[in-house]
């Protein structure tokens, strides 16, 4: 039984190790009524399961407005200082404005650490030369870039482009994003076999039974990472997953927080 | 680590899962009853309504029987059997089906319509005679949304307004949905396993009380670990969880064949 089952139980928030969501968002999406889509929502539900920090993008940035979601985003991170940092979003089909931006975001905001990228949402492939300048940008600074996948019907980002572009680029930590989802996990660990700068994000609704034990069996618990998609999905849905997961209490602490703490200096 | 204070345990009482083997599984093949009991215990849920995949994925009759031999004598699992009109033959009549469910203590049916499963309507013409019986007999009728639609969850709720109706699967995104079928019926239950949008468990207690929500994890294809704690780190009150977590089901359990 998991060293925090009466814990997790009991409805009691983890608090004896760091937890660092790496897959987080902010505010409305068109197509669904989230209620506790702004920043302070999102904390809250953070403190009650003992979610640290989390690195935000904004919902509205990839199919509508790029540089009106990182505005929300710089503000969400400003008002939340030490628990909100910034991922800045960008869109392929804006190839000048993206880079902007993201010179833009990092140079005003310290807090700004990661990029996030939507192929479907931006119906921009990922290898897209109009993406280069932005790959070229992570790798020049060394970033985590965080991409949504999906194993199905993603023309634009479906697992096996998302790798194409990781050996392109292998400075650059490249984050999958729901590990290609529900059943992407063996492709998943397959292609991040191959391809040592990929790391697998947890984050997802339709949650695999012992996907958590397979990661960590198969690839180390080195290159998981924990996402939640709050406030997509509630974030404290992942926190039991991690929690309750059968695996070494190491492995939980380099999924819930020591592999990102490798990569990114906070201070 | 902080000490806390421990509160007692909630009772789990997951309303969807199944056993059998499928061809598609998510992914690893998790399909006796040992595997299931193993994903409930690691979760912390203590019973569960069951049916046999071969029910939905191969055929329901064989399904239903294959269920109450491997389920036998387990009483922490109760039976749940998958339905299709008696117009084929392949089943009973609704009169001789409810009583040889009654004798064998089922405890709900699900139903799979549409082409990509059972091929038949839930329609009156086809279904009505069937769900008059269920909903007679308060047979509580468990609907996946990712096979039915809205549309057919409002006309059942509508021509059917005593059958308890629990519909599966409902995601974060399907609140514009449930909102207004909430508002106008009191027989329409929701299944949390992947009701998970951000505060979405706390806004809809707020606004129309607990007793429309039913713990359910879809074990052994999900885990069953992400909906316990989203009902576990909600915020809501005790008594509420409770009645999520266990209390809702066993309500509408103790209500059937009045």
């Amino acid at each position: 039984m998991s060293e925090y089952f009466d814990r997790i139980q009991s409805g009691i928030a983890i608090d004896d190790v760091e937890i660092i969501d790496i897959h987080a968002h902010l505010g409305p999406y068109f197509n669904m009524h989230i209620p506790a889509c702004d920043a302070r929502s999102m904390v809250r539900n953070m403190d009650i399961c003992g979610i640290d920090k989390a690195f935000i993008s904004a919902n509205l940035s990839w199919n509508s407005d790029l540089v009106l979601g990182n505005k929300m985003m710089l503000e969400a991170i400003r008002s939340h200082r030490g628990r909100l940092y910034g991922a800045c979003s960008v869109n392929g089909n804006y190839p000048d404005l993206s880079v902007s931006e993201l010179e833009r975001c990092f140079s005003e905001e310290k807090d700004v650490k990661m990029i996030k990228i939507h192929p479907f949402l931006t119906r921009c492939k990922l290898s897209d030369s109009r993406m280069e300048g932005i790959y070229e940008f992570a790798s020049r600074k060394k970033l985590l870039v965080l991409v949504h996948t999906w194993l199905d019907n993603c023309p634009y980002g479906n697992m096996d482009l998302f790798t194409e572009v990781a050996k392109a680029y292998p400075k650059v930590k490249w984050i999958m994003g729901h590990s290609g989802g529900p059943f992407g996990s063996y492709h998943a660990v397959e292609l991040a076999k191959q391809t040592k700068n990929i790391f697998l994000d947890i984050a997802l609704s339709m949650c695999p039974a012992q996907q958590i034990e397979f990661f960590v069996k198969e690839l180390g618990s080195e290159r998981v990472l924990f996402g939640t998609d709050n406030p997509f999905i509630d974030p404290r849905a992942q926190v039991g997953r991690v929690g309750l997961a059968q695996i070494t209490h190491k492995d939980k602490v380099n999924i819930f927080s020591a592999n990102v703490r490798r990569f990114i200096d906070f201070r | 680590m902080r000490e806390a204070t421990m509160k007692e345990k909630l009772h789990f009482f997951d309303c969807n899962c199944s056993i059998g083997r499928t061809g598609y599984p998510h992914l690893l093949d998790i399909s006796d009853v040992q595997g299931l009991k193993r994903e409930m215990e690691i979760a912390g849920i203590e019973e569960a309504l069951v049916y046999h995949s071969i029910s939905r994925d191969a055929h329901p009759p064989l399904g239903n029987s294959l269920l109450l031999e491997k389920i036998k004598d387990m009483k922490e699992l109760h039976p749940v059997w998958v339905v299709i009109p008696h117009h084929t033959k392949e089943m009973d009549r609704p009169e001789k089906l409810l009583k040889e469910m009654k004798k064998k203590g089922i405890k709900a049916v699900r139903m799979y319509p549409t082409r990509n499963y059972h091929s038949f309507s839930l329609s009156e013409w086809s279904s009505g005679e069937l769900l008059s019986s269920l909903e007679g007999s308060r047979v509580p009728l468990i609907l996946d949304i990712e096979i039915v639609s809205w549309e057919d969850v409002q006309a059942i709720l509508k021509s059917h307004p005593k059958l308890p109706l629990v519909v599966s699967n409902c995601s974060y995104r399907h609140n514009r949905f449930i909102y207004p079928l909430l508002e106008k019926n009191n027989n329409l239950y929701i299944e949390i396993s992947r009701f998970m949008g951000g505060g979405a468990i706390e806004d809809l207690v707020r606004r129309f009380g607990a007793h429309s929500l039913l713990f359910g994890t879809n074990m052994p294809h999900y885990t069953g670990t992400a909906a316990v704690a989203l009902l576990t780190y909600a915020d809501i009150e005790d008594r509420e969880k409770e009645a999520i977590a266990s209390g809702n089901l066993r309500n509408i359990i103790e209500e059937m064949w009045p």
